[in-house]
């Protein structure tokens, strides 16, 4: 029932594609596709969807971002943007479905430590299938970081090596996994809280551990009483 | 007869992809061997090719076994779904020991190809990759 309803707003949506280029109809495949995995990843959903299409599909969008872009600043651009499209998105059926769950999201996040834990532990099971641990928090608790051993995005990805002019530039400065950033940074702005997400470490460069470094800027004001703000 | 490094090749469409020549044998290794039989080692691999292309309408299976013999040197091939050409020229290696190794090599190059930045049927540059089909190798074949 509820997938027909999906394959209809689809294909409105998509009959009001044609003006665009590949490029974003690609994005939109994608994030259909991602909205499909993560649906079927959620708690009340037992089975999972295919992890090898989930990894293929997003080594697919990278590869043909680094075709279209060369620059690897700009794929990251890119990829950060995606993700916040999607990330905007997700929020809401993270908060619906958690809940639904009733996994301890008792009541609203009362600090950024709390968020943290939320977004790590419940955020990345829910969506990726993968645990995640926050830590590292600044002094002041407004940064922390996110860590997880099995990126799900990275299945089969081997960045080549640097002097390998097959793709035209050198691809160490790609953050492959960097929309993760997006959908982080597009998920709290939903909640009010303005963030700075970077990929800091990766295991696809030799990193021991995939770290994302997320900083709160500040607590948007519109929309959260006054109670809801930080501190 | 002296141990002769193998080597292995693995070929696509219109060029080699990646080579590696493993030297199997264990104790000192003979500095005999030098320019003169590398560029022999290629002649005899490129010669198998249409032997390949012959054999491969005889058989149903990936794994074509000997398919030239070129005084004491074999070649053995495996030929992927996608028609790329695992070669290997050696001394005469056990047939299933061969194969194994090949199924061995196929997994990874299963594992490369999946890859997204990797573009099928160009020449193979991961290190990765190379390093395990070392290992392979020297697991197998010695």
């Amino acid at each position: 029932m509820a997938t027909s309803k999906c394959s209809q707003a689809g294909q409105q949506l998509w009959a009001k594609m044609p003006k665009v280029g590949g490029y974003t109809r690609l994005c939109f495949a994608w994030s259909v596709i991602g909205f499909l995995v993560h649906t079927n990843s959620s708690y009340r959903i037992t089975h999972q969807a295919n992890a090898e299409l989930f990894a293929l599909t997003y080594g697919s969008l990278v590869t043909e971002l680094v075709r279209d872009h060369e620059d690897p600043i700009e794929v990251n651009k890119q990829l950060d943007k995606i993700g916040k499209s999607i990330g905007v998105r997700c929020v809401d059926e993270f908060l619906a479905k958690a809940d639904v769950a009733g996994l301890g999201l008792a009541s609203q996040c009362q600090s950024l430590r709390d968020t943290a834990e939320v977004v790590a532990r419940m955020g990345f099971r829910m969506f990726l299938g993968v645990g995640a641990e926050c830590g590292a928090f600044s002094q002041d608790q407004k940064s922390f970081s996110i860590y997880f051993h099995d990126n799900p995005l990275s299945t089969f990805v081997e960045l080549p090596p640097a002097g390998d002019d097959q793709m035209g530039d050198d691809l160490r400065k790609l953050k492959y996994s960097n929309i993760y950033c997006g959908i982080i940074r597009g998920a709290l702005e939903q909640v009010n809280l303005k963030v700075d997400v970077t990929l800091v470490q990766c295991t696809l460069k030799g990193d021991e551990v995939n770290e994302i470094r997320v900083e709160l800027k500040e607590v948007l004001a519109d929309g959260a009483g006054d109670d809801y703000k930080e501190e | 007869m002296a141990a002769v490094p193998v080597l292995f090749v693995i070929v696509g469409k219109n060029e080699p992809l990646y080579e590696a020549e493993i030297d199997t044998s264990t104790g000192i290794h003979s500095s005999s061997s030098g320019d003169l039989s590398t560029r022999q080692n290629y002649f005899v691999l490129h010669s198998a090719l249409d032997l390949v292309e012959k054999s491969a309408w005889t058989t149903n299976s990936m794994y074509l076994r000997v398919v030239d013999k070129v005084n004491h040197q074999q070649v053995s091939t495996f030929l992927t779904a996608a028609n790329v050409k695992f070669m290997l020229l050696h001394s005469g290696k056990g047939e299933e020991v061969v194969k194994n190794f090949f199924n061995e090599v196929y997994q990874y190059y299963v594992k490369l190809s999946m890859n997204p930045f990797y573009k099928f049927d160009t020449p193979i540059s991961s290190k990765a990759f190379d390093t395990r089909v070392r290992a392979a190798a020297r697991a197998y074949l010695s």
